[in-house]
């Protein structure tokens, strides 16, 4: 175990290597092969997170191989607290990924390939400590989801995987951008991360300067948080992509913009964050309720998921600018307790949508006479969403609530007043799709098999779990929130006075 | 001159051979004259051992630069002569010819690469573009493929009689043809009298219209799409090439005392590069008018680093052109094996290859990746530095214009993917490969990656070409 983090990114590369040379005709051995790609960073994961020295707090595990020294590149991955909780996230969400996508039948091999490939740039995103290695990753990441929902998916495809690769592709280019900008203006002639934040701390950027390179950072991630109002690629990515896409797509992909907008922009440039944050305060509340509104509208429950989660996301983005302490360990568990859930919501609304072969939620009707299973798991999701104590949602948006309210009490109130909105349209869906009549047409309609139930089992518990004992996740956190706002500290009471 | 003598050797044997052996043994002559360049590869490594030497007066160089992009024209004629090869059946008599119309064109570049004189450099032009004009027409009986020949010769004389006007401005102010001389007379004075900036102008009008950028691309699409698929291949990369080496020589090694003069010029015509060939590929619907909007467009993204005049955005030209070689020819790799079994351009006609031909397929799939500059393929490191290079110069609009671009290319290389991948075939019968085509595939795929990953030593390659520019 002398280089955990390094294998976690690997194994998921290792495994898509394995797949192009072993014969399509052994679709049982290629879904041996991804499970074990998956299940082995979990398993790391897992031993990540319970070994991380919350005193020290900080980058830890870092490794470190020189890769282009004439322009400061290195290859360079460690976790700290803020990433080895995203990187349980992601490895909870794509080895229950998947397990669901044992319901694939067609081209098994090339799916599980860009799965993987999917997977391993997400690994990158989170444990990159390198600008360099940071944006490759992430746009290796993005790149996979074009054939996944082009091939796999159902519906508008066509249009809506090229919508979402163009969006994504046109934030990260223009995230790139900015990198360029700051790598030529730090000084430093490095993308090396660790190297930077030290520097900046004590030699930052002319304040001007920052002025004008934040919003390349903050819109160019901010697309696929999905920040208003460049949201519209998400919904109907998500509705178009195959279910265990979709689990990936909005329980991981989203959170990697608000991840960076945080690791990045506002850890490298403070006085450009502590500028530009109030409109993100202003914008988060405006995807609060206009994505709540919108949700609200839907009759397809993929596409309800889907604005629900941008709506969602808006907690992060309001729980980030308001740079304080609670607020900031509210974003971060929110996006841990958001993912998880809605990849719970998505793998209930795929294995349904598999045999009906339509999502309009009035289609549905009375299910849970049929699926009590997967109807109990959607439920679940859906009060967990609304934010139910119980559930991880609910500290984290109480986290949230409470340190924007320090900050931005217009906001903190609008914000509040999403959760009605949520749990109106969670309470509905659950209500017209799952309880009342069985309608006829769904009497073959088959429930979970044991073998099935797993997923569902591990991301429930998961969830309970942050909800009963939040410190578990808190703790590592905020061992690494404090050295994030230490930046902004002098700021703010420069602000103050 | 080993390898330049090497070349025109085989030449000389491939004529003969020619006119001794029967039609059918001809194809044995697109092998001897692949193989047959192999061996220039050690050669240049051999040379690469000396410190620049200067031959014949000065008229004759050879320096790092010269033996980086000589490479680049062995390998691009290498994989050439094996697409020609592909496509025997298309010709109907004489294909024999065309082998040695191959190696008179790469001998040019070879003569472009180490030209140490204006003169010198005029003659070596026009061996490639005389070459040029007789390949692009040589489907006699294809209205199209005559259409492009005649078309790349009345432009390409233009071309030429502007380069050739303006050599004689040059000679006109500095009293002299050779390289070393003009440098000195630069030097003295950088503020350029008119004479010479009119020369530069006109010099740079014929080097611009070689490398296929705005205002010189009218030609791409018509000439691409009718000429022998081996010979667009041939003139996006090779010539392509040749044409960015020119410009280095002239404006880097030559005017860079007096860059305030153009280096505005060309960040405009790399800015308009860049939208016109990217634009311009979006309606397009047969394959080789896509790759000739497509390759406007990488020309655009290369005068970036020629606009830089720093040694990073030199390097950054270089590596990018190394890219676009290994990734380009991998996309014409495909094209031709398609063509010689379906014999068809047309895109449409790519519906569910991945079906027909997983292969072939996942190859266009990777190749056109890295085109687009996504990572971890080599197109992404090319763009990326390129990027860099503007950046660092301050060229802030020009850096988000070739970031745009890069979702705009996205865009339509995507489309072709999404018709290989998600459509389904009219004829599902599959596509056999040739051994010669597929081994190529592999090299160039495995070029792609090994580029994209592990960029160290050749971006010290790229790096060690232009230390005698600086």
């Amino acid at each position: 175990m002398n280089h955990p983090v390094s294998w976690i990114l690997l194994s998921p590369f290792v495994g898509a290597l394995v797949l192009i040379l072993i014969p399509s005709s052994q679709a049982a051995w290629v879904r041996r092969i991804s499970v074990l790609a998956t299940g082995i960073p979990l398993v790391l994961t897992l031993w990540l997170i319970t070994h991380y020295n919350r005193t020290l707090g900080g980058y830890q595990w870092v490794d470190r191989i020189p890769w282009i020294p004439s322009l400061g590149i290195a290859y360079q991955v460690g976790v700290d607290g803020i990433s080895v909780t995203l990187t349980l996230l992601h490895a909870l969400c794509s080895f229950t990924g998947v397990l669901v996508s044992y319901r694939i039948r067609e081209r098994v091999k090339e799916y599980y390939i860009f799965y993987l490939l999917l997977i391993g740039g997400v690994y990158g995103v989170f444990t990159s400590l390198d600008l360099f290695f940071f944006y490759l990753f992430y746009e290796m990441a993005v790149i996979p989801m074009f054939p996944l929902i082009g091939i796999w998916g159902s519906g508008e495809k066509d249009y809506a995987t090229m919508k979402l690769t163009l969006y994504l592709t046109a934030g990260a280019v223009l995230a790139l951008v900015g990198l360029l900008i700051l790598y030529g203006t730090s000084g430093l002639q490095t993308f090396d991360l660790i190297s930077l934040e030290r520097f900046l701390a004590q030699n930052p950027i002319p304040g001007e300067i920052q002025k004008f390179l934040f919003p390349f950072l903050l819109i160019g991630f901010g697309v696929i948080a999905p920040m208003w109002p460049f949201h519209s690629w998400s919904p109907i990515g998500h509705a178009a992509a195959p279910s265990a896409v979709s689990m990936l797509h909005a329980g991981v992909l989203m959170k990697l913009g608000s991840y960076a907008i945080l690791r990045i922009a506002v850890q490298l440039l403070p006085q450009g964050a502590y500028l530009w944050l109030p409109w993100v305060a202003g914008i988060s509340v405006m995807n609060i309720v206009y994505g709540g509104f919108v949700a609200m509208a839907q009759k397809d429950v993929k596409f309800l998921i889907g604005y629900s989660s941008s709506s969602h996301m808006g907690y992060v983005l309001l729980g980030i600018a308001c740079l304080n302490p609670v607020a900031l360990n509210g974003a971060v568990l929110l996006m841990f307790a958001h993912g998880l859930m809605t990849a719970l919501a998505f793998a209930a609304v795929g294995h349904v949508y598999d045999q009906t072969h339509t999502r309009l939620f009035a289609d549905w009707g009375g299910l849970a006479r049929q699926v009590p299973f997967i109807a109990t798991a959607f439920t679940l999701a859906a009060l967990a969403g609304s934010g139910l104590p119980g559930f991880g949602n609910f500290v984290a948006e109480l986290l949230v609530f409470f340190g924007s309210w320090e900050a931005y009490r217009i906001s903190a109130v609008a914000a509040v007043f999403g959760i009605v909105i949520t749990a109106f349209y969670m309470l509905r869906a659950v209500r017209t799709g799952f309880l009342g009549p069985l309608n006829p047409r769904w009497v073959q309609l088959q429930d979970a098999t044991v073998f099935e139930r797993v997923p569902y089992l591990i991301l429930v518990s998961a969830l309970v779990a942050v909800g009963c004992w939040p410190r578990f996740l808190t703790d590592v956190i905020g061992a690494s929130t404090g050295s994030v706002l230490k930046h902004l500290a002098p700021l703010q009471m420069l602000a103050q006075r | 001159m080993l390898p330049e003598l090497w070349v025109s050797l085989l030449a000389f044997v491939v004529l003969l051979l020619d006119l001794k052996w029967k039609e059918a043994r001809h194809s044995a002559l697109g092998l001897i004259a692949s193989l047959g360049l192999l061996p220039v590869f050690p050669m240049l490594l051999w040379q690469s051992t000396f410190p620049t030497q200067n031959l014949l007066f000065g008229m004759y160089r050879i320096d790092p630069l010269a033996l980086f992009f000589k490479g680049i024209f062995i390998a691009t004629a290498i994989l050439v002569t094996l697409m020609t090869r592909e496509l025997r059946e298309t010709f109907e008599h004489g294909h024999g010819e065309f082998y040695l119309l191959i190696l008179t064109a790469t001998l040019g570049m070879l003569f472009v690469a180490s030209a140490g004189d204006f003169l010198m450099l005029f003659v070596s032009l026009e061996l490639i573009t005389i070459s040029f004009y007789v390949m692009t027409a040589y489907l006699k009986t294809d209205l199209r493929s005559l259409e492009a020949g005649l078309k790349y010769l009345i432009l390409g004389s233009v071309a030429s009689g502007l380069f050739l006007y303006g050599i004689a401005f040059l000679y006109g102010s500095t009293g002299s043809t050779q390289f070393a001389d003009i440098k000195a007379a630069i030097q003295k004075n950088p503020s350029l009298s008119p004479g010479l900036l009119f020369g530069l102008l006109l010099v740079l009008s014929g080097v611009i219209f070689k490398t296929a950028a705005v205002p010189f691309q009218i030609w791409v699409p018509d000439v691409y799409e009718g000429a022998p698929t081996s010979v667009t291949a041939f003139l996006s990369v090779g010539s392509k090439s040749a044409g960015f080496l020119v410009a280095l020589r002239i404006l880097h090694e030559l005017f860079m005392p007096a860059s305030a003069h153009w280096t505005g010029l060309i960040a405009w015509l790399a800015g308009l590069t860049i939208l016109y060939g990217n634009l311009g590929a979006i309606p397009q619907k047969n394959i080789k008018r896509l790759l000739g909007y497509s390759s406007i467009g990488h020309a655009g993204y290369l005068l970036i680093g020629v606009a830089a005049t720093t040694r990073l955005g030199t390097t950054a030209v270089n590596f990018y052109l190394l890219s676009y070689l290994v990734t380009n020819l991998a996309v014409f790799l495909v094209v031709t094996a398609f063509s010689r079994r379906v014999g068809s351009d047309e895109m449409r006609d790519y519906a569910g290859l991945s079906r027909r031909s997983p292969f072939l397929a996942a190859a266009m799939f990777i190749a056109l990746l890295s085109l687009a500059g996504v990572p971890p393929l080599s197109g992404f490191f090319g763009k990326f530095l390129l990027l860099m290079s503007a950046v660092s110069q301050g060229y802030l609009m020009l850096a988000l214009i070739g970031a745009a671009a890069v979702v705009i290319s996205l865009y339509y290389y995507l489309l072709l993917v999404k018709t290989m991948y998600v459509d389904a075939p009219t004829d599902p019968t599959p596509i056999p490969v040739s051994l010669p085509i597929r081994l190529s595939l592999y090299a160039c795929l495995a070029a792609i990656l090994g580029i994209g990953i592990w960029q160290g030593p050749f971006l010290g390659l790229s790096f060690a070409a232009v230390k005698g520019l600086f």
